[in-house]
């Protein structure tokens, strides 16, 4: 075969960089492997929306063929001529760091975004505005709905008095924010659109009996209550100014301490 | 260290999102390259600048390439005689109007369709505006960089055998090593193997794997060094600072410019980059990232330069800066 011995007189000029052909290879693995264990374990949820599973684990699938394709042309010592290709990292570079992060990412698992990440993005209840119709698909009863259906409902009619006596029963995580009084916290959950780069925090003020430094930040509640309309501080999102505004308060009956979820986030 | 787990995370997730895409826009650039008769194609184009330079820029939806993919493709193609009102339109436009782009981009902002949609429409009139621009310099050799001209000139006189006359080192495209010579992939197919179909096919298989190994490795090189700076800057950049920049039109839409200069994110992946400032910058300065970035970037500049002359690219990027400052301030008057 013409072909063949073209190959090889190929692969004995690149024989120098014999180590450098196994990084492309081992990159390719590693991705595979990594892909597909955030598909088998669930951790995809804690990075991305889960519409995208399949693209994760197509991906997955091809990146595993690839590498295995890659492989089995190294042992069977035929090495590609790229040399024509315009090159901004020296060889293996590209791939050496792929394979690095891949690594690290096996062994360090992606975390929950957590309190801080939330004050720092600032937390709100009215940015969900483009989700609007989906407010008139929530559960119609009000203690079924979840604190994402209580953010669309308000967001639909945005008229916090209307809601006063309804009972409610939500959970989230506990947020502190420094405007409101030591007897309120923040019930918060952050909803992903597309990645956690996006991930925002939304919440509704809790009203406690007693005062909130007996639930500290990021412990994970489930409240029970009733919704009342109240004035209180508010910080502004963009140029951080406190105002007072008529909110809905959900005014707590029970609390109880639950374990974090396995899927954390609400998505949109 | 907490903050820095949270980084490490923002970091995997732009990572794990953008992968399927890159992986995709490296099959596809690869084996069109492979399918698509550059030759028939440039028969094809439109001979007046105009037409030329706007079918030009929708080539990019026959080669879904990225910044890295598109150079060694504007060098073909100008090396086959094709028009530098074509040449520079489709090196402007196909890392932006391509499927794969488009749709990363819609799943990145699908919640705000009219980003998509004047991506699209911003980069298609910026790439055809300045392939007409540069269509009045008649003589190509001036905007070319000397020594890419000079291989220019034997090809145009001696269309029948360029391959002889062009050290076989400055050649782009793939090549196949045949009795101690190297000869041009295409001519070798066409020639040799276009005979028996299943050996054209298996002698096809080996250089679009090298392809979208290379291109793999490259353009995610770059992916971890884009997602790390857009990890960073949300997790470490204090928030009343990217607010004080992001906030006010002109300096965000400025930010955004420069920020996507640096970064030099692939094309394919640069919405989810963009998406982790969506809450804190303005739209038009989203837009401006997403219309300049793909244009104009550290990386791209680099790549250009072996075609270009010195002074032609700063002509470019500073046109090209120009129309995208004008065209996002417009746009955030009217969104």
């Amino acid at each position: 075969m013409i072909l063949d011995k073209s190959l090889r007189s190929n692969s004995s000029q690149n024989k120098p960089n014999f180590p450098l052909v196994w990084i492309d290879g081992l990159a390719l693995l590693s991705w595979g492997i990594l892909l597909l264990k955030y598909a088998i374990t669930g951790q995809y949820k804690l990075l991305i929306h889960p519409n995208y599973y399949g693209l994760v684990l197509g991906s997955a699938i091809l990146l595993l063929a690839l590498g295995m394709i890659k492989v089995k042309l190294i042992l069977a010592r035929s090495y590609g001529n790229s040399s024509e290709h315009i090159s901004l990292f020296p060889p293996g570079f590209g791939s050496g760091l792929l394979l690095i992060v891949a690594i690290a990412a096996l062994l360090i698992p992606p975390q929950i975004l957590t309190s801080q990440t939330a004050l720092k993005r600032g937390i709100s209840d009215i940015s969900m505005s483009s989700s609007q119709p989906q407010a008139f698909r929530v559960a119609t009863k009000p203690e079924a709905r979840t604190l994402i259906d209580w953010i669309r409902t308000i967001n639909a009619y945005p008229e916090p008095d209307a809601y006063s006596g309804q009972p409610a029963n939500v959970s989230g995580f506990v947020l502190h924010l420094k405007e409101l009084p030591d007897n309120y916290l923040m019930l918060s959950r952050f909803v992903i659109t597309c990645c956690a780069v996006d991930a925002y925090p939304i919440g509704i003020p809790v009203k406690l009996e007693t005062n909130r430094r007996d639930y500290s930040p990021d412990t994970w509640l489930e409240i029970q209550g009733e919704m009342i309309a109240e004035t209180i501080p508010s910080k502004d999102r963009i140029d951080s100014n406190i105002t007072e505004q008529r909110s809905l308060v959900l005014a707590a009956k029970a609390i109880k301490s639950i374990p974090t979820p396995a899927d954390p986030y609400s998505y949109k | 260290m907490n903050q820095l787990h949270n980084a490490f995370t923002l970091f995997l997730s732009l990572l794990v999102e953008a992968m399927p895409f890159l992986l995709l826009g490296v099959l596809l650039s690869s084996s069109l390259l492979f399918f698509i008769n550059e030759k028939q194609l440039i028969a094809q184009l439109p001979k007046n600048p105009f037409l030329g330079a706007a079918v030009g820029s929708c080539v990019g939806f026959l080669f879904p390439v990225c910044e890295c993919g598109n150079v060694p493709v504007a060098r073909r193609l100008l090396l086959a005689g094709v028009s530098p009102a074509v040449a520079i339109s489709f090196l402007l436009a196909a890392p932006t109007i391509n499927p794969i782009v488009i749709w990363s981009t819609w799943v990145a902002f699908g919640d705000r369709p009219s980003l998509v949609i004047f991506r699209v429409l911003f980069s298609w009139t910026i790439a055809t505006t300045v392939g007409c621009v540069f269509s009045i310099q008649k003589d190509v050799r001036f905007l070319l960089q000397d020594s890419f001209a000079k291989r220019l000139k034997p090809v145009k006189s001696c269309q029948p055998e360029p391959a002889q006359l062009i050290s076989p080192l400055l050649q782009s495209g793939s090549f196949i090593i045949e009795q101690g010579q190297s000869l041009p992939l295409e001519s070798y197919w066409s020639t040799t193997i276009a005979k028996s179909p299943t050996l054209a096919f298996k002698s096809k298989l080996q250089p679009f794997f090298d392809n979208v190994i290379q291109e793999f490795s490259e353009l995610g090189g770059m992916l971890v060094f884009g997602s790390a700076i857009a990890a960073i800057i949300q997790v470490f950049v204090p928030r009343e600072l990217v607010l004080s920049l992001g906030q006010d039109t002109t300096t965000s839409i400025l930010a955004m410019m420069l920020l996507a200069a640096i970064v030099s994110i692939c094309s394919t992946v640069d919405s989810f980059f963009a998406l982790s400032f969506a809450a804190t910058f303005t739209s038009s300065s989203l837009l401006a990232f997403l219309v300049f970035g793909p244009t104009i970037d550290i990386k791209s500049i680099g790549l250009m330069a072996s075609i270009f002359k010195p002074k032609i690219i700063v002509y470019m990027l500073t046109l090209i800066a120009q129309l995208t400052f004008i065209f996002t301030l417009v746009y955030s008057y009217f969104f």
